[in-house]
């Protein structure tokens, strides 16, 4: 190669690695900027926040707001049960999700196709529209105000089993090929040579079904009326009712300083937790994509 | 290549058509519940012995949940017997639903009167019990707790409509408050303002599409009127909403209106820059000079609305809520005794309304439907941001002047992208009021009256 | 009902592993068992409290039922309503329009952060910061978009005053809101986007890049003849997901604008909402069921593109 060439070479390497982290870093401020006012603002007088929301004055930063979120929000509740959901749920998810996944990929068997097309319908279909009659359901089970009703609905998701499908199928056959004349069973050729090779794709499946199970509300505040069934999301939503629905009402700015209070209090070990996982989660990752 | 399942049509026929049989399938296994669709009445509580049980009752969350906690406290300081789970929960999200499947109802709920006709079926039928009490009770909410000709509600508060005011402005103006007698006589008073600081454009005019009809809807229930009439046909050709409408055009024509979403940025801002002067709205505007205003702080004052015609009723009603008491409810005795107790004796309403910890100078952002607790002592503290005015005094009057007749059709709140959305685009120069009404009276019946 | 009585029957056979070649071929013959057993928990939720609501649902779509009372037949008078309704459609073409808003540039950008998170360091606390919008509370951020964007007070028209240029009315204009509105929900979902993106590009083999580097070619050859072709596949299927959740949205443009103004933001998704929280569940299913129609044709239509593009 020239002297020129190399050099040219070098100058957009360069480049590319400044216009890389830019593009990160801008990404990276822009997605938490709103965190950040919402952590602030917590601080504040209820009042203060709705009329002067993005000034942050030292002298009248006050603990009002986590005390009162404290007297009428059980958030320890609100953790304990949300952190049931997302485990019991996630796993299901993750366990069942993969495997679903593989077998439509992978496999075929009398009415695959006519599963795979309900499947899409359902995904297409929204949610919203199930709430009464899965209600219903529940009612009829007697799950209503339990944590199976919590749990089960959506437990192995379609989106789930879409991705991950997806994910399975972009493999090579001759892996697989290769692994069964090894004399691998089903089950073990999906430990050995399947879940492998789609590590990235079940990072991304965690860290998504973690988020929507955590973020899900519209369910959970039907169904968990009981503060001993109420998730994160639901106390939540309980408090931003009167900024939604209305703003009628006297106590509305000390709602708000409540929701961002409880908001944050929520938000921030998750946001932690997540950190932390996520270092597990990309050594995987990387460890998959090195292997080629 | 893999071939892609999701795109063969063949696979989505073979799922639509695997639905439909199981649709099939599930209507012979009938998942409906049983309601039967029209409320049952409940009768007078008869206690073998002082009064006992558990009872869940569901409020909002907020300070005004903390002040029910104390009042339910005192109600069981007096029936010692009894458990009460106050919980605090979205009410609009969940009462609905919960009402459909009838499980784990509660005993009674705080819900907001414009969503009652729309749970209506599934409560229970008050009549009987609310008859000692219906000659005392503000004509305006009784007609509101009312569906199909029964009880369903119990009447909490009247939110009466105020003309809140710039002090000193009018004072520098030398316009007097008490001389804007009629609506006529409010613009006149707002021009005046204008010549003495033309900056100004002194009139609030709502540009929340909900809240304007609301607020719309609080000049036609001050005539005695409502969206629909009698027999629950759509009533908006009439004169109330002709007058209301003609006014607001009027205003906003000629420049005296300042156009912004209530408590919004642009809102607050004007009202505390002397750009807005008048507000008509209901009580529980007060809550702006209070919390939110620090400029203007002192220099509001509130006062009864003009009439629409010489010795027309003084005042609207704009807003409101009840409880009410499901029909699936485990101990609706209990929770009518709760209500009874805080809506009819002087300690339950006392307690929710008087001074406590949570509101040092008392719940002043409207005052109860019971016509003798407006007769009481006041209830709540003259209002120090509103220069020590006496609210009470204004208000239990104001309450007093409310005339009945007014009626929330099920649908009123999807009337709103109709209504409300006409509302604004006349404020937009878009419509006048007589296509407002025209237009929405079209559109709401086509899309809210006449459906399967 | 072949689905039904397979796993049954699958998990009381005992599957054979290893054993000669003779077993082996008589077992390949056989339908594979093995399918079944992995589909088993899928298929139990779904059909459990996922076709089985549906079912329900589906049947309210042809009668009136508000919730009260027993089911009154109607037959197709829903679904007419709702395709002869002025308003139907209009919510329709709002979340069409922002469909065009948020999924093409989405995609766009959440491919560009893919591809620079690929190769950076510290990528764990980036993919963390993408995820920050999704643990923020969406009223607390409709707030914030509130204020942002307000005509007379908001920072971004105080900015552009500063700039000598006039105010916009971001969220009172209706051609104006759409966009705004885009905008959250760009914000709010691109990380989701970023995520998927990522772990197709990680899929993509190193050997491939490899060779072609050997070849002499640039990254940015690399990017156009490899990376694009090879993604299209997780592309197509981010694509079919973000039509989903547009004409799904409902609680971005319920708490920033409540579909105004003057309906512009009525999108399906809030139109839908309307419907169920008022408890008129059978227009409420029929309209899901119109949008399952919708949404399904437009996926085809845009992955369809898509895969020209792969092929290429």
């Amino acid at each position: 190669m020239s002297e020129s060439t190399r050099y040219r070479g070098q100058v957009q390497h360069r480049l590319g690695v400044v216009g890389r982290y830019t593009l990160l870093v801008a990404m990276a401020v822009l997605s938490l900027a709103p965190l950040v006012w919402m952590l602030l603002s917590a601080f504040k007088p209820g009042a203060e926040i709705i009329t002067d929301p993005f000034r942050f004055r030292v002298t009248t930063m006050t603990l009002d707001n986590f005390r009162t979120m404290l007297e009428t929000v059980r958030l320890e509740l609100g953790f304990r049960n949300t952190a049931i959901v997302v485990l019991a749920k996630g796993m299901l998810t993750m366990v069942f999700c993969p495997l679903a996944g593989f077998a439509f990929a992978k496999y075929e068997f009398p009415g695959k196709r006519l599963l795979f097309g309900t499947v899409l319908i359902t995904l297409m279909l929204p949610t919203l529209v199930l709430l009464v009659p899965l209600l219903l359901e529940m009612s009829e089970l007697g799950w209503v105000n339990s944590f199976p009703a919590l749990i089960l609905p959506g437990a192995v998701d379609a989106f789930g089993v879409f991705w991950m499908r997806q994910i399975v199928a972009a493999i090579p056959n001759e892996l697989l090929d290769a692994g069964r004349v090894d004399g691998c069973g089903d089950l073990r050729l999906f430990y050995n040579v399947v879940l492998p090779v789609i590590r990235p794709g079940l990072a991304a499946l965690a860290v998504l079904t973690f988020i929507n199970i955590y973020n899900d509300f519209v369910w959970p505040v039907v169904v968990a009326t009981d503060p001993e069934y109420q998730t994160l999301q639901v106390m939540l939503s309980t408090l931003s009712q009167r900024i939604t629905t209305n703003q009628l009402g006297a106590d509305w700015a000390s709602v708000w300083g409540q929701l961002l209070a409880a908001s944050t209090v929520a938000a921030i070990p998750v946001f932690v937790i997540f950190v932390l996982l996520q270092r597990h989660l990309i050594k995987g990752v990387m460890a998959g994509s090195l292997k080629g | 290549m893999i071939k892609d399942h999701r795109l063969t049509r063949r696979s989505l026929l073979r799922g639509a058509g695997a639905a439909a049989l199981a649709s099939g399938f599930a209507s012979v296994v009938g998942c409906a519940p049983s309601n039967s669709g029209s409320p049952q009445p409940l009768g007078t509580p008869s206690f073998t012995g002082p009064p006992a049980g558990e009872i869940t009752i569901w409020n909002r969350s907020g300070d005004l949940y903390r002040v029910f906690d104390k009042a339910i406290a005192s109600f069981t300081a007096k029936y010692p017997q009894v458990k009460v789970n106050h919980i605090a929960i979205d009410i609009n999200a969940t009462l609905p639903n919960t009402l459909i499947t009838g499980a784990d109802v509660p005993d009674g709920a705080f819900y907001d009167d414009a969503l009652v006709p729309g749970i209506a079926p599934h409560l229970y039928d008050l009549s009987q019990l609310i008859e000692p009490y219906k000659n005392d009770i503000a004509p305006y909410k009784l007609g509101v707790a009312t569906v199909e000709g029964r009880v369903v509600a119990i009447p909490w508060d009247l939110d009466p409509g105020l003309l809140f005011y710039r002090e000193d402005i009018l004072q520098a103006a030398g316009v007097d408050p008490a001389g804007i007698t009629t609506y006529d006589a409010l613009i006149e008073a707002a021009e005046k303002v204008k010549e003495v600081f033309p900056d100004s454009k002194p009139i609030h005019l709502e540009a929340n599409e909900f809240l304007s009809q609301l607020w719309l809807d609080m000049f036609v229930s001050q005539q005695g009127a409502a969206m629909v009439d009698a027999d629950g046909r759509l009533a908006l050709d009439s004169p109330a909403y002709r007058n209301a409408l003609n006014f607001l055009h009027e205003v906003n024509q000629r420049g005296l209106g300042t156009v912004a979403k209530y408590l919004e940025p642009t809102d607050v801002a004007t009202l505390d820059n002397g750009t807005q002067v008048f507000v008509p709205w209901a009580q529980w505007f007060v809550f702006a000079p209070q919390q939110l205003l620090t400029e203007t702080k002192g220099k509001w004052r509130a006062t009864f609305l003009p009439a629409w015609r010489p010795g027309g009723a003084r005042s609207g009603v704009m807003g409101g809520a009840s409880f009410v008491i499901p029909a699936k409810a485990r101990n609706p005795q209990l929770a009518w005794l709760l209500y009874e107790y805080l809506t009819f004796h002087p300690d339950g309403y006392r307690t929710v309304y008087g001074p406590n910890d949570v509101y040092p100078g008392g719940i002043n952002t409207s005052v109860p439907s019971y016509l003798p607790a407006l007769e009481s002592d006041a209830l709540f503290e003259p209002v120090a941001e509103l220069g020590g005015q006496d609210l009470w005094e204004v208000a239990t009057a104001a309450a007093r002047e409310v005339p009945g007749g007014y009626r929330i059709p099920v649908w009123w709140g999807r009337a709103v992208d109709y209504l409300g959305v006409n509302l604004q685009r006349m404020f937009a120069g878009q419509l006048t009021p007589d296509e407002v009404i025209a237009t929405s009276a079209d559109q709401i019946q086509k899309n809210l009256i006449d459906r399967p | 009902m072949t689905l039904l009585t397979a796993p049954r029957a699958a998990r009381k056979a005992e599957p054979a592993r290893g054993g000669s070649t003779a077993s082996r071929a008589r077992r390949r013959r056989r339908p594979p068992l093995a399918p079944y057993l992995f589909v088993a928990p899928f298929l139990l939720i779904f059909l459990g409290f996922g076709l089985y609501p549906m079912a329900f649902a589906l049947q309210l779509s042809f009668t009136n039922w508000r919730g009260a009372g027993v089911l009154e037949w109607v037959g197709f008078d829903n679904y007419i309503y709702l395709l002869t309704s002025e308003d139907f459609w209009g919510s329709l073409a709002n979340s069409g329009v922002l469909w065009l808003l948020v999924i093409p540039g989405q995609v766009i950008v959440a491919l560009a952060v893919a591809v620079a998170l690929a190769k950076a360091r510290l990528r764990n606390l980036f993919i963390a910061a993408l995820v920050a919008p999704f643990v923020t509370p969406l009223v607390a951020m409709a707030q914030v978009w509130i204020v942002l964007f307000d005509r007379d007070f908001g920072a971004v028209n105080l900015g552009l005053r500063d700039l000598g240029l006039p105010p916009v009315g971001w969220l009172t204009d209706p051609a104006l809101a759409k966009p705004t509105l885009a905008l959250l929900v760009l914000w709010r979902t691109t990380g989701y986007a970023v995520i998927l993106l990522l772990a197709g590009l990680q899929s993509i083999p190193g050997q491939v890049y490899e060779a072609a580097r050997l070849d002499g070619a640039g990254a940015w050859t690399q990017f156009w003849r490899i990376t694009l072709p090879l993604m299209m596949r997780t592309v197509s299927f981010y694509v079919v997901i973000g039509t989903l959740t547009v004409f799904q949205l409902f609680a971005e443009p319920y708490v920033v604008t409540d579909g105004g103004p003057f309906n512009s933001t009525r999108t399906a998704g809030l139109y839908l909402y309307d419907h169920i929280t008022n408890s008129d569940l059978g227009l409420g299913s029929a309209n899901s069921f119109l949008l399952v129609i919708m949404v399904f044709a437009l996926s085809l239509a845009a992955v369809r593109i898509l895969r020209s593009r792969e092929d290429a």
